[in-house]
Parts: C-alpha cells; structure tokens; sequence
C-alpha cells in the first residue's frame, strides 16, 4: 500500500480516537441518541476540539519560544553587573528544550492515554492489511497527535535562535537539540500513558493502600502540568535567575553540561559566541551531546515498537487480585455520589486536575499577591475573587460527571436537590482546601490571618450560593439529556450563560463592600454589609435547592 | 384489585423530524413477562428508555404501578433495568458500582449484601469484583448490569436483549431469575431477537414495527392472526413485519451466488 493511503487510513483512525478522548467515550459515557445532525456535530466537535488542543500547545510553545529569547535582548546594552550573553543564550536554549518536552508530554496526555486504551488492532485487524501495513498506520496515527507542535516546536526554536543572532553552526545544533528534545517527549508521553493506563486508570485495588497509591500517582500526573504553567509565566525571570547564579559559580557549570538540556545549550551557545576558552566544558558538554543523541535514537527506536504494539495487542493492564469478600457498604444518596465522584477522581485525570485547579491557582495566586508587606483588606478581597472565579468553573464540569454512563445513570431514582447538595458540598470543600492553602503561604510569608480567616469564611457563603445557582440552572438544563460532557462544553454559549449568573452571586458581596466604602471608612459596617448579603444568598439559594426534586 | 404494572397510552417518540415510536399503546400485568420484539430499528429500546426514564417522550401517557413516569423517582424505584448497551461506570469496580447503585436506592446495608452475594455467586463474578469495569469482558458487564437491576428487588424488571455476551450457565439462571420473578407477582418487560427464547419465556408478546403494534397476545393469539395454526414465533415475526414476502428469493439467490 502507498505512503498516501497509509496517511489517508491513519486519519479516520486518529478521528476515532480524538473522539474516544474528547468525550471519554472509554470511560463509558453514550451519546444522547438524537438525530444524526446532532451526532455529527458531536464528531465535527471532537475534531475541533482536539485541534484547538494542538493549537494550545503550539501557542504555548511560540509564545515561550520567544519570552524565552527576551532575556538576550536586554543584553544589546549590558550593565556591568548583567550576566554574560553565552551564559543567558546557554539558560534560553536549555529553558526552551525542557519546556517543549514538558507541554508536548502533558498536552498530549490525554490523547495518547486514549490512543494506548484504544483497541486499535481490533478496527484495523478485521481488515485486509498486512501485519506492517497495520503497524505503519498505527504509527502515523501516534504522529498525527503531535503532528502541529511538533513542527512547531523546531520552527519557534529556530526563529527565536537566529532572532537573537544565532549562527549558522548554532542553527544546524539547535535544530538537533529540539529534535532529541521532541523524541525524549514522545518517549515519555507513550510510557506515562501506557504506565497510567495500566496502572492507574484500569487499576482497580480495595485497599487503602492502593487508593493511597492511585491518588499519588494522580498528582504526580498533574503537578508538572501547574509546573509547565509556572514556568511558562516566569519564563524570562528563570532565565535570568539561572544565568546569575550559574555565573557566579562557575563549578555549577561543569556538572550543568552533563545533564540534558543544558549539555546542548551549552554547545549550542559556544556555537553562537566562540566565547569560552574552557575545553573542558565543550568537551563534557559535546561528549553527554553525543550521549543524549545516541539515547535519542534509542528512544524513537523504543516509541516505534512501542506504538505499534500497542496498536496490535493493547496494554496489558494489571492482573486480577484475589477477591476476600463481596461485602458493600451503601451510603445515603449524597454520600454515595460524593464517594463516587473521588473515586472516579482517583482515577480519570480529567477530573482530579479539578480539585487541584484551585488551591493550585491559590498558591500563584498568593504568590503574586506576595509583594505586598501588608495583607489588607483589597489585597484579600482581590485574592478571594481570584479563588472564587476558578472555584465557580469546578461545578459545571462536576456534574458533567454524570454524562459518563448516564444511559444507565438517568434510570435510578436520584433527586435533582440530591445531586445538586453532593456536588455544591465537594465544590465548597475544594474552596475551603484553597482556603487552607491561602491561609498556609499567607504563615510561611509571615502576613497576617485574621481578614483571610473572616472574609474567606464569610465568602465561603457566597460561593456556596453561586455554586447552588450553577448547579440548579444546569440541571435544569441538562437533567434530560443526562449531563454528557460533550453537551456541555459543545454548547459554549450556554456553558457561559451558566458560570456568569454563579459569578455575579460569588462576587455581589465584595461589590457590596466597595459600595459602602464610598459611604462609610468604617470596617465594621463594611463587614456586616458583605455578612448580610453572603448569608442572603446562601439561605436563597438553599431554599431554592430544597425545592428541587 | 387492579393488577395493571405498566400502562402505555398512545407514545410517541421521536428524535428531531424522524418519529421511532407513534401511539403506541400496551398494558402488562403482574406476573407477565412481557416480550418486545421487532426488527431493528423498530422502535423498542425508544419504549424501554421512556419506561425507564432515560428518554422522553413526545406525547402519550405512561404509568409504572400507577406512578406517572413524569414522578421520576417513585416510578424509577419500582424497576430494575438493564440496558441494551451495557455503558456503566468504567472506572468503577462492580463492587464500587454497586455501593453507588445500593446508595441511591436507599438499600440497607443487610438487605443489600444478602441479595448481592447470591447474585454474584450465581453469576460468578466474585473474581472480578475489585477489577475496574473497563476490563471486564462484554459478558461480564452484562452480569454486572443484570445484578444492580436485580439488587433493589423491583417489582418490575426491564431488560433490552439482557442475554447477549452471556454464556450458557448465565443465560439459564437469568432465564430462571426472570420466570421466578413473574411466577412471585412482579412483572417482566423483556426484549430480544431471539424468538426461541421469546417462545419458551413470555407470557404474552408484542410485536413492533416501524413504530407501531402490528400484533400482540400470546403465541396462540398470535397464531390467530396470521392463520398459521403450526407456526413458530419466528414465522409469525415474519409475516406479521411484512419480512417474510420474497425472503425466500432473496436466499435462493445467496445460495447460487455461493
């Protein structure tokens, strides 16, 4: 079969999977079965949402392509106390190597858990295909994933570089540099998602062992996602930072060399300036290059065979253990469903970056806000919004959690109040594990606690409001249609008609208080003010709740 | 003493301008067993998932034990259902499936394992109770579908084509689960291709094309109707759909082109 068929082949198979990923379809959720229009906007849905989610990440990588790069051209005009050009070039380079490979592997995470779970070799063994024609298309279908970023990622690179005034030789290494990169990632994303899904994903286990287990591995899985977010916001402050401190010990420099990235942005600086007289450092640094190359060609060596078993036989998931008891412990409704949702936390990493979202963005959040000698009253005011603008995006996609299963799920005799009182309880909790974080740095920067304690608590109400109102107006919406994830998210206007009414709940009290500051300096009126409106909306929006059923 | 346990009033379904289901109407009684058959695409699993209140419906009436469906939760709680296409919790392991299923049935703790543990004996799946439903075979989530139907002791027990992917032995004790049931007062609602099951297991049939009723009753009744004294439920199903007309051209020419 032609290269044009095998690509052509590929395409469908990659459609397959990008819908399998976007609507999780592997973790058992059914299409409302509607009219075919509706079906097909779903497929045209999926499509276009795997590409925005390419597009993410390529807009990721061109942004920090060039934050990265900033840093060389303040040096146009060096002050005496600047760090050296090739020591700030070496920090760009290695910067840049190491994010590329971070957002390639956590962006595509999602997709490549999807491709390793997918039963591809079933689709395609039924068909006329030789062994090698299966396996090819399999692999064609691994790159169409990464397809953009990829060529993305050594484009931006290769821009920035000659943008700062690279070198012909610093080109050509730049351009090896980004693709070993790009080979480590791929090499990680199949090996972490086939470790997830084996291990964690299709893991099953009682013991609270192997939940303790199942939850580390979900941070592990998440936090470098918060850490590419970071580092991407202080990109051109790390670079700066590394240049200084690698400047001022020189000793940093010889084990730096050694270790990838650094050993090629090393060479790929010395390629540039011709600067260092030290030949120690370019041959450590050219020797763990040629190192780092050689494993690379292991690596897509590795990825390829690995991708196509994969395709040919699936992922071997974890065997059975032995089965004690069949004892179960049945809850009240609310309970049950609240223990549901952990446990599929624990396990679907779509979901358990959601409880995580917002004590993570509390700690950027608290950081920012770090600057500031005195916690007063707006910086708290000002940090609680931020807290409880990304707690209010929790319950939307909480309840989209029904969407997995709901053929079957939309059978059982559950109350809209039961299900609206589980998820506002586990979204309130996430505010208030912010709440302990935000508490937590405000100790560590040695600020004080006392407004964060009143005013988070007290907002704590509002947010509780905001969530029931959110809640409420999207069962209203989606109870027929049994909350599947692709009827949320496709319907973008709706999502967002839905999350403005929980925002304007959340934020009315802290309006409240910049109102009476026009009227009265007095802390304690304004105190009560956002009191009184925060338990309003909280008793409210409970009644209202209490009425559903 | 009424005994009606489901009352079906002139449905109709339809999704956007395609109608599935028009004024269909049928009653089913306690200790039935009900079957639903009809070619595919004629409109069953539509009733089923209005019966059970996954669907909506676009007009008609339809009662559960007297409870109008539009009271979801008292109509829900008196049946069991187990879909056509087994879509459960797949990151779930059947034991925390049923601790959900058991939560929101309101189930007590006692009553509940009780009844899991002969379910699950019965249908062999202790080995597989800590496994996540994802790696289940096809057959084994079906057991897994039919056991949180039965949990909860429904009165009524609707099953859309419960014993495709099970093996023999499942299939048997399923096939006595449903008879026991029926025999105890509860009633069955019950669809399948299989029209040798159909005939040996239900106590009336309701055959279903295009949407509509093109004949209902018991076997015999049934033969009435076509006048087909000796015919088994398969040939009535073919006449009754209108399918049977030329099919036996169309295999006559299948086997010379063979």
């Amino acid at each position: 079969m032609k290269f044009r068929e095998l690509w052509k082949l590929s395409s469908t198979v990659y459609k397959e999977i990008s819908f399998q990923s976007i609507f999780s379809l592997r973790v058992g959720s059914a299409l409302p079965q509607r009219g075919k229009s509706d079906v097909k906007r779903l497929v045209k849905n999926a499509g276009v949402s795997t590409l925005i989610s390419k597009l993410i990440t390529t807009f990721f990588i061109a942004i920090f392509g060039f934050t990265v790069f900033l840093p060389m051209t303040n040096l146009v005009h060096p002050s005496p106390a600047s760090p050296s050009r090739d020591i700030v070039l070496m920090g760009s380079v290695s910067a840049f190597l190491a994010v590329v490979m971070f957002l390639i592997v956590f962006m595509g995470l999602q997709v490549s858990t999807a491709f390793v779970s997918s039963k591809i070799a079933d689709i395609l063994g039924a068909m006329p295909l030789s062994k090698n024609e299966v396996s090819n298309i399999i692999f064609l279908c691994f790159l169409r994933m990464f397809d953009i970023p990829l060529v993305t990622g050594v484009a931006v690179f290769l821009a920035a570089y000659f943008w700062v005034g690279g070198s012909i030789l610093g080109g050509l290494l730049a351009l090896v540099a980004v693709a070993i990169s790009e080979i480590f990632a791929l090499g990680l994303t199949i090996s972490s998602a086939k470790f997830f899904y084996s291990r964690v994903a299709a893991g099953g286990g009682r013991s609270k062992w192997q939940t303790f287990t199942r939850v580390v591995f979900m941070i592990v899985w998440i936090l470098p996602t918060f850490g590419a977010y970071i580092v991407i916001n202080f990109a051109g402050n790390i670079v700066q930072s590394f240049a200084s401190i690698t400047q001022s010990l020189t000793s940093i420099l010889q084990v730096l060399v050694l270790v990838f990235p650094f050993s090629y942005g090393f060479l790929v600086s010395y390629a540039t300036f011709f600067k260092t007289s030290d030949y120690t450092l370019i041959l450590f640094s050219a020797g763990s290059s040629i190192v780092y190359a050689f494993l690379a060609l292991l690596s897509f060596r590795w990825v390829t065979r690995t991708v196509r078993t994969i395709g040919g036989g699936g992922v071997i998931t974890r065997f059975r253990e032995i089965v004690k008891d069949t004892w179960i412990r049945p809850q009240i409704p609310w309970v049950g469903i609240i223990r549901k949702d952990l446990r599929i936390a624990s396990r679907v990493p779509a979901f358990a970056s959601l409880f995580l979202l917002p004590a993570m963005q509390t700690i950027i959040l608290a950081l920012s806000f770090s600057s500031f000698t005195d916690l007063g009253l707006n910086v708290t005011l000002g940090t609680l919004t931020g807290i409880s603008l990304i707690t209010l995006l929790l319950p939307p996609t909480l309840l989209s959690m029904e969407g997995l299963a709901s053929a079957y799920t939309r059978s059982l005799p559950m109350k809209k109040r039961t299900l609206i009182s589980a998820k506002t309880l586990l979204s309130v909790a996430t505010y208030l594990i912010s709440l302990v974080v935000l508490l937590f740095v405000a100790v560590i920067l040695n600020r004080s606690l006392s407004l964060i304690l009143i005013y988070g608590g007290i907002h704590g109400l509002a947010i509780s409001a905001g969530i029931m109102l959110e809640l409420t107006l999207l069962t209203r919406k989606f109870w027929k249609e049994g909350f599947a994830v692709g009827n949320i998210y496709s319907r973008l206007t709706s999502y967002i008609l839905i999350l403005i009414p929980g925002f304007i709940v959340a934020m009315a009290p802290i309006m409240s208080i910049i109102a009476v500051s026009y009227l009265s300096t007095s802390l304690a009126l304004s105190t009560f003010m956002f009191l009184v409106f925060a338990f309003s909306e909280f008793v409210t929006m409970t009644a209202v709740v209490a009425l559903q059923k | 003493m009424d005994t009606t346990a489901v009352r079906v009033q002139e449905l109709s379904i339809s999704y956007g301008t395609f109608v599935a289901v028009e004024n269909l109407s049928f009653r089913v009684r306690n200790g039935e067993i009900y079957g639903l058959l009809g070619p595919n695409g004629a409109g069953k699993t539509s009733t089923i998932k209005v019966l059970v209140g996954v669907l909506t419906p676009r007009s008609g009436e339809v009662e559960i034990y007297g409870t109008p469906i539009s009271d979801e939760v008292a109509s829900k709680s008196q049946v069991g259902y187990v879909p056509e296409e087994v879509v459960l919790m797949d990151s779930l392991t059947p034991r925390e499936f049923f601790e959900f299923i058991s939560s929101i049935r309101r189930l007590e703790p006692s009553t509940a394992n009780s009844r899991l543990e002969r379910f699950v004996s019965a249908f062999e799946l202790k080995q597989y109770f800590d496994t996540p439903i994802a790696a289940l075979s096809m057959g084994n989530k079906q057991k897994v579908a039919i056991v949180a139907a039965l949990l909860h002791d429904p009165k009524l027990l609707i099953l859309d084509e419960p014993l495709v992917g099970l093996d023999a032995r499942s299939s048997r004790i399923l096939k006595e689960l449903i008879t026991f049931h029926a025999k105890k007062g509860g009633a069955v609602i019950f669809s399948t291709h299989i029209m040798e099951v159909a005939e040996k297991l239900c106590t009336r049939v309701s055959i279903i094309n295009r949407g509509k009723i093109v004949g209902e009753g018991t076997v015999d009744e049934l033969r009435k109707l076509v006048k087909d004294a000796e015919g088994s439920l398969e040939d009535i199903f073919l006449k009754v759909t209108e399918q049977e007309a030329g099919m036996q051209d169309l295999i006559k020419a299948l086997e010379e082109e063979a």
